[in-house]
């Protein structure tokens, strides 16, 4: 049976680069079967996923050296509108796949490209809009949609044209915790109907379902192999720079040959060999925090466009030192809390105080310079020609002298991480340190209370470790943060307080510990805490990372 | 979040043909050229008005009431500095006020300011989607209908992102509200990159997205929307038909005119 795609050697290399991002490459997949690729960024998967579909080399220039057939066709000899019938690509910014205004036009729009006719666009449209159980968006205005309606609205767009082959690039970056799960479900679902899928994927949970895995490294391929075997190979996950199952990392800490991959093979393996909790997690330290330094008072928050109520009477109080999370789905309000919180925006109703004065028209300046807030997307903010130039550009703004700045710039730059990048061409970073940019133009004005939206979303593992070490450091030198996040685990390792948000109103707010033991309350704001907190939770073990419950398990 | 001026409803006017519509608009906007005495345009842009309400789109004049209101200032008080007719009626200082400058400053008003409601009819009736199939329908090649409706469908999205931006450089400290008008102009860079980072980021992962879709220029393709005349569009035709050889009829006989003017 010939392979649905076979890459023999493939090498390629993007026009006015010297290294290669993608080495030698070898890879078979048959027939319907979900192969989910992984690795850390910049190691050449969304590079593989355009040369299934003739995006490279035609669309991206460079040489390309050995050969990709997909379903009897060389990749490299056909045009993309050909390749295009057997290979749908969906991207990982959903946004700029969509071109229409109407959800069914969306769908239609690929079958009409090849001249489809038009009862059988029709029937396509009805079908994949149920698949993606979006039935009831017919005739909605696509600016109306949520986010994650949008990506499964993208995937739907590209399901339409039937191509024997469904190539899906990080289709679950942005999107929260039950959207994601949609999303993977859908894959799932194709991949049972018999085509070939194809998932790049950063979260070892999303590819449990897969037949196979593809591990890659730096352009090369590390390991190919069932999906089963591969997540409980702790040392070849941390070698692609991927964040190992924390149920595999967890028994291998506690000595066992097998690997569980679910909550409910661990726990029968925890019974069948007589683990039980010996001893509890161990004090918590930083006691209670200090004096409150910021506090929402009724605060209440209505959009003017669409009369959307993003916040209803909310009360909080943050204390100083602090690393507050703020858990939720996207639209439960987190982020307009952050953006009330430093003055970004002001409330409808209610107030916010910092240190106990009010901030009212006159202040809101003064209290985003004492309370920065970073974006998630560090592109709304970069502009510069250099990174002093970017991370200064507060300060100037503000008044404070050229002979200041200087100095200030260098401690912020250091704080993050990127001592010495001062000359550096913004535009040239990685996303990492982009985004680290981005922090040390906030931490210039040395606010005392920091927020962040999403600091972690669309990075991979080591990123996000190096985003949360840094975190850290800044929070043992006396910051106070607020990290708004869908990321369960990052929350749990980090956060010394937790909130939990679900239409407007907190829900719960503790120590992560009480917080992520409430998994019904949890599952009501479609939120689950991360598999080891699952499963400590069900033995009552109290704890909150691989570490903690292997401690509390040892013999 | 932006909301695109297309209001949905049901109406008369919806419910015709978008070619119809789209002859409409052309057959309108001529209308409005065909007069320049101020009495005789103003009829017109009543009738602009009317269909308007016919439209059940009148919302959408009370949203741009400013803008409309300036459309119609703004020339009158321009024409009285470049125009002088025969019949003087004032002087303002240096200025020489006469009575057919004032008129087609009035007549020159009311026409731009119709002008807009024409436009702004029309988005307020006729879907994105509706125009690009009755643009092809009626000849214009589909890349060129396609690239308006993409350029529309971005609105809420690149507004948003501008929306963002500028939240995000307000919070740093950069200042809008400035009076300078160099400092005001300086203060837009920061502004501007971002925004042209971002857009010109989409143009190229949304290029990528249409290939990958199997999008060409000169292949045949379906339309989903199919397009059908029916009475209503006859009658708007005949309408538009009467309205047109009235004003031209008038025209010709001399009326709508302003007397004394060379023009």
């Amino acid at each position: 049976m010939t392979a649905a795609i076979q890459i023999e050697n493939l090498t390629f290399t993007y026009r006015g680069r010297d290294e290669p991002a993608l080495a030698g490459v070898d890879l078979s997949v048959a027939e319907g079967q979900f192969v989910a690729v992984m690795g850390h960024a910049g190691c050449g998967k969304s590079t593989l996923c355009m040369c299934l579909n003739a995006l490279i080399p035609r669309f991206f220039r460079g040489e390309l050296r050995g050969a990709v057939v997909v379903r009897g066709r060389a990749v490299a000899e056909s045009a993309i509108r050909e390749m295009a019938r057997e290979v749908g690509l969906v991207f990982q910014d959903f946004e700029s796949q969509l071109v229409s205004t109407e959800v069914e036009q969306e769908l239609a729009f690929g079958p009409e490209n090849y001249g489809v006719p038009r009862e059988e666009i029709l029937r396509r449209v009805d079908k994949y809009l149920s698949l993606v159980r979006l039935g009831e968006l017919r005739g909605r205005e696509q600016a109306t949609l949520s986010g994650g309606q949008r990506q499964l609205l993208a995937v739907a767009s590209v399901l339409t044209l039937e191509t024997p082959i469904v190539v899906l690039d990080e289709p679950t970056s942005d999107l929260d915790p039950a959207n994601r799960e949609e999303v993977l479900g859908i894959a799932r679902r194709i991949a049972e109907s018999g085509r070939v899928v194809v998932m790049v994927e950063h979260e070892p949970e999303a590819v449990i379902g897969a037949d196979r895995i593809l591990l890659m490294r730096e352009g090369r391929v590390l390991a190919y192999d069932s999906a089963e075997k591969l997540l409980s190979r702790v040392d070849l996950m941390e070698e692609a720079g991927v964040r190992p199952l924390q149920m595999v990392e967890l028994f291998r800490k506690l000595g066992f040959a097998q690997a569980p991959l679910t909550l409910e093979e661990g726990l029968e393996l925890l019974r069948a060999n007589k683990r039980a909790v010996r001893r509890g997690p161990g004090p918590d330290g930083g006691g209670a925090g200090g004096p409150v330094i910021l506090e929402a008072r009724g605060l209440s928050h209505v959009y003017p466009n669409g009369n959307v109520t993003a916040l209803s009477r909310l009360n909080l109080r943050i204390r100083e030192g602090e690393f507050l999370a703020v858990l939720g789905q996207n639209g439960c309000g987190k982020s307009t809390l952050g953006k009330l919180l430093s003055g970004l925006l002001r409330p409808t109703e209610g107030e916010v105080l910092f240190e106990g004065e009010r901030t009212g028209e006159a202040a809101r300046g003064a209290l985003a310079r004492q309370v920065g807030y970073v974006y998630q997307n560090p592109a709304y903010q970069v502009f510069a020609a250099n990174v002093y130039q970017e991370v200064s550009f507060g300060l100037r703004n503000f008044g404070v002298p050229e002979a200041e700045i200087k100095p200030r710039v260098a401690e912020a730059l250091e704080a993050v991480d990127l001592k010495g990048y001062e000359e550096r061409d913004p535009f040239g970073l990685t996303r990492g340190e982009l985004q680290r940019v981005a922090v040390a133009s906030i931490l210039v004005s040395r606010p005392r209370v920091l927020i962040l939206d999403e600091p972690t979303t669309g990075m991979d593992y080591r990123q996000q470790r190096g985003m949360m070490e840094m975190l850290t450091r800044l929070h043992r030198a006396g910051h106070t943060l607020i990290v708004i996040t869908h990321s369960m685990w990052v929350a749990a390792e980090y956060a010394t307080r937790a909130l939990v948000m679900r239409g407007g109103e907190i829900i719960l707010d503790g120590h992560p510990r009480e917080v992520f033991a409430e998994e019904e309350l949890l599952a009501s704001a479609h939120l689950k805490p991360p598999p080891v907190v699952q499963l400590s939770n069900r033995l009552g073990a109290g704890a909150l990372t691989v570490d903690e419950l292997a401690r509390a398990l040892a013999v | 979040m932006f909301r695109s001026l297309y209001l949905a409803r049901r109406s008369a006017v919806h419910r015709l043909d978008p070619r119809t519509k789209i002859i409409g608009l052309l057959a309108l906007s001529s209308l409005l050229f065909v007069f320049n005495h101020p009495l005789y345009v103003s009829a017109v842009a009543l009738g602009v008005v009317g269909v308007m309400a016919l439209a059940r789109s009148l919302l959408n004049l009370y949203r741009s009431r400013y803008l409309l209101l300036l459309s119609l200032l703004l020339p009158l008080v321009m024409w009285q500095f470049f125009m002088e007719g025969p019949t003087v009626v004032g002087r303002v200082g240096p200025l020489v006020l006469t009575r057919e400058a004032l008129l087609f400053g009035v007549a020159s008003g009311v026409r731009f300011s119709s002008l807009l409601l024409v436009g702004l009819l029309f988005a307020s009736a006729v879907p994105v989607e509706e125009f690009l199939i009755g643009m092809v329908r009626l000849g214009v090649p589909y890349p060129v209908a396609f690239i308006f409706s993409l350029a529309v469908r971005l609105v809420p999205t690149f507004g948003s992102v501008l929306t963002t931006i500028v939240e995000a450089q307000v919070g740093r400290g950069l200042d809008l509200e400035t009076r300078n008008p160099v400092r005001l102009t300086r203060n837009l860079v920061p502004l501007f990159v971002p925004f042209l980072v971002c857009a010109i980021r989409y143009g190229s992962q949304l290029s990528m997205a249409l290939e990958s879709k199997g999008f060409s220029i000169s292949a045949k393709r379906t339309y989903v929307r199919e397009l059908e005349l029916r009475a209503a569009d006859y009658w708007a035709f005949a309408f538009l038909l009467a309205s047109a050889a009235a004003c031209v009829a008038l025209r010709v006989a001399g009326y709508g005119v302003i007397p004394n003017l060379e023009t």
